[in-house]
């Protein structure tokens, strides 16, 4: 996804300024059975973001027992969306779900040509009566591995390797930071960027300046595993982002992960039921939703904090614990957040801050 | 202290492909042939060797050969296009970094190679000499192939400055209607560039894979093979200048996480920013000296017809 995510905060900004909000006057009403079907970007099984939506789709045919078919590697730009969609259309799907930002305005041409279809597509910007754009909200889960990562570092030093600095990345940093101060309030988190979402070398030479500077748990918002390899490698610990990384290291004690089905699934049945009305700015989905939530995956955790952590994830579910509720200041002392108010969507997209306690560059 | 040997230490990590794809560049420039598909070839020896790795119990010396000989096998697809069928260079070119990002992607994808970690090409030890201080851990802590780099940098120089077959290969470059008067074969000559050239832009791949990130992931060479060309032409196609270029910028690589780390607060997309500032720097100090045209092939990038009119 690349570049392509860099621009994603600007066009939610512009989806949130220029969406007329009488968009959706009624509910989708869908003609004949659901008959979803998944086109991803990139590869089905790339171990990351790809990767949970294909499991979710496994996941959503199991529980409403449908058949989902789905299409790999189809690139961001409409010359190759739009045949491979209108052909699943041909074919009989009338429930859409993509995969990517880069499908944002052929998703909403599409869905103008055939308003009898639904789109949802995950990562996306843009909405109408029958396609909603959706995401998670993924400092909820690295948040909570802030916590497990702040619980299991003796230094008190994290380091985090991240692509670009901007809205979607700085809110899972501050997140981080927050949950590892929640249980070391001395806990500093250190990022690095790489500039790229899937450059292994890169990925492997931030890893590494960390763990020479004495930190000693790395938390990630790239697409490759690598820093959790190099982590388990060098005998640190670590947590992941996408899916639980523990598949592929030892180091990864908790990770953030995608669980698109616990959304997807009761949202078809809506669409099914006449019952779905996709708002003007999209869904950001919260754990309680079901677009993000973290896998404790290492024994490392000590069973007492487990349990501290699942609790404050009930606490996010329920509703009682806010993230980026006031008042919180930025690291030069500016407040950002006022006592009693909660940060709002348009904020965090646009995030451009870091808490106290995360060392970066600017 | 500490900080300076961890960066230098590190710096042959990024040095190494830049240097192999720049040296693997210079060979067919040398006889002609533009070749902008290093980024193609350096995903294949990147791919290949990653995938040995995790299929075969070989040494990771063995997966960096058929790195090399996966990128050679795919350059004579390239040799047919541009030499045999006269297609355009650039275009050619451009096509065989597409191939093969759709190739690996497939390959990769379709074996599960993907994302899997391997132990990889490890650093060398030395005894004594890796503990000294410093100098043991920047200079006789690092893998075979940055020793081997160097030996092949040398063969290389000695070949095209002092052999028969350097001779040739330079003139094919250089006036392909004077080296056929003189009977050489400057099909196969440029075929002979073309190949060994990408069996190094492969072997520069299969070290990011095999030695520096040890594992496979998509799309992983990250614009390295780009700027490899850039450093064959601010090297003005000589080997040497090459390997200083690439050391160059493997210090500028090297030392951006560990800035980072550090907690140096500049400003993050500068730093991102450097590497290429430095190539578009050169380049400009490149064409306004004085002998800015010395080094290139005259005949780079245009096909051979025997007999045609020009």
């Amino acid at each position: 996804m690349g570049m392509t995510r860099i621009s994603r905060t600007l066009l939610w900004a512009l989806a949130l300024s220029a969406v007329p909000a009488a968009l959706h006057a009624e509910p989708f009403k869908l003609e004949g059975a659901p008959s979803p079907a998944l086109v991803i970007f990139s590869q089905k099984n790339d171990g990351g973001w790809s990767q949970s939506l294909d499991e979710a789709r496994v996941k959503v045919e199991k529980e409403l027992g449908l058949t989902i078919p789905v299409v790999e590697n189809v690139p961001e730009n409409a010359t190759a969306i739009r045949p491979a969609v209108e052909l699943l259309i041909d074919r009989g799907a009338n429930i859409i779900i993509g995969s990517a930002f880069g499908y944002s305005d052929t998703f909403l041409e599409l869905a103008k040509q055939y308003p009898n279809v639904a789109f949802i597509n995950p990562a996306g910007t843009t909405n109408a009566a029958n396609l909603q754009s959706i995401y998670g909200r993924t400092y909820e889960s690295q948040y909570l591995c802030g916590m497990a990562a702040g619980a299991i570092s003796k230094t008190g030093k994290l380091g985090f390797v991240a692509a670009n600095p901007f809205g979607l990345v700085n809110w899972t940093v501050n997140a981080y930071a927050l949950g590892a101060q929640k249980v070391n309030p001395n806990a500093t988190v250190t990022v690095v960027f790489t500039g790229a979402w899937n450059d292994p070398v890169k990925e492997r030479a931030a890893t590494e300046a960390l763990i020479e500077q004495g930190i000693d748990v790395i938390g990630q918002h790239v697409d490759s595993p690598t820093p959790q390899i190099v982590a388990e490698e060098k005998g640190v610990y670590g947590t992941g982002h996408h899916r639980d990384l523990g598949e592929f290291s030892k180091a990864t004690q908790c990770s953030s992960v995608w669980v698109w089905d616990r959304y997807l699934a009761p949202t078809i049945t809506k669409i099914a039921a006449g019952e779905w009305e996709p708002g003007p700015y999209g869904a950001f989905l919260s754990i309680k939703e079901g677009g993000t939530d973290i896998a404790l995956s290492g024994d490392a955790v000590p069973e007492d904090m487990k349990k501290q952590i699942m609790d404050e994830r009930q606490a996010i579910v329920d509703g009682k614990k806010q993230v980026y509720a006031g008042p919180l200041s930025d690291r030069d002392g500016k407040e950002r957040v006022k006592a009693g108010e909660v940060l709002s969507d348009a904020d965090l997209w646009g995030m451009d801050w870091y808490v106290k306690g995360v060392i970066s560059q600017q | 202290m500490d900080f300076v040997v961890n960066w230098l230490a590190n710096v042959p990590g990024f040095a190494v492909p830049f240097a192999l794809a720049a040296l693997g560049l210079i060979i067919c420039e040398k006889a002609g042939v533009l070749n902008l598909g290093a980024e193609g070839y350096m995903l294949v020896g990147a791919m290949a060797g990653a995938g040995v790795m995790l299929s075969l119990d070989v040494h990771p010396l063995a997966a960096l050969a058929v790195s090399a000989l996966a990128a050679g096998l795919l350059s004579l697809l390239f040799a047919l296009l541009v030499i045999a069928l006269r297609v355009n260079q650039v275009i050619s070119g451009l096509v065989i970094v597409f191939f093969a990002q759709g190739l690996t992607a497939l390959i990769a994808t379709s074996q599960g190679w993907t994302n899997r970690a391997f132990s990889g090409l490890q650093d060398l030890n030395f005894g004594v000499l890796s503990s000294l201080p410093g100098v043991g851990r920047i200079v006789f802590q690092q893998d075979l192939m940055v020793y081997l780099t160097i030996v092949i940098f040398a063969v290389v120089v000695h070949v095209l400055r002092a052999t028969h077959v350097g001779m040739r290969l330079r003139a094919v470059g250089e006036n392909p209607e004077a080296a056929d008067a003189a009977g050489v074969p400057v099909g196969w000559y440029r075929t002979g560039a073309v190949v060994v050239g990408c069996m190094l832009i492969g072997l520069a791949g299969g070290y990011l894979s095999v030695a520096v990130s040890k594992i496979w992931v998509d799309g992983m060479s990250g614009g390295r093979g780009w700027i490899a060309i850039a450093l064959v032409i601010f090297a003005r196609w000589q080997p040497w200048p090459a390997l200083a270029g690439a050391v160059l910028f493997g210090c500028i690589e090297a030392l951006i996480p560990r800035m980072a780390a550090i907690g140096l607060q500049l400003p993050q997309y500068f730093v991102l920013m450097l590497p290429y500032v430095v190539t578009l720097a050169v380049m400009v100090w490149t064409s306004l000296s004085a002998n800015r045209r010395s080094g290139q092939p005259a005949a780079l990038g245009q096909p051979f017809v025997r007999e045609e009119r020009r």
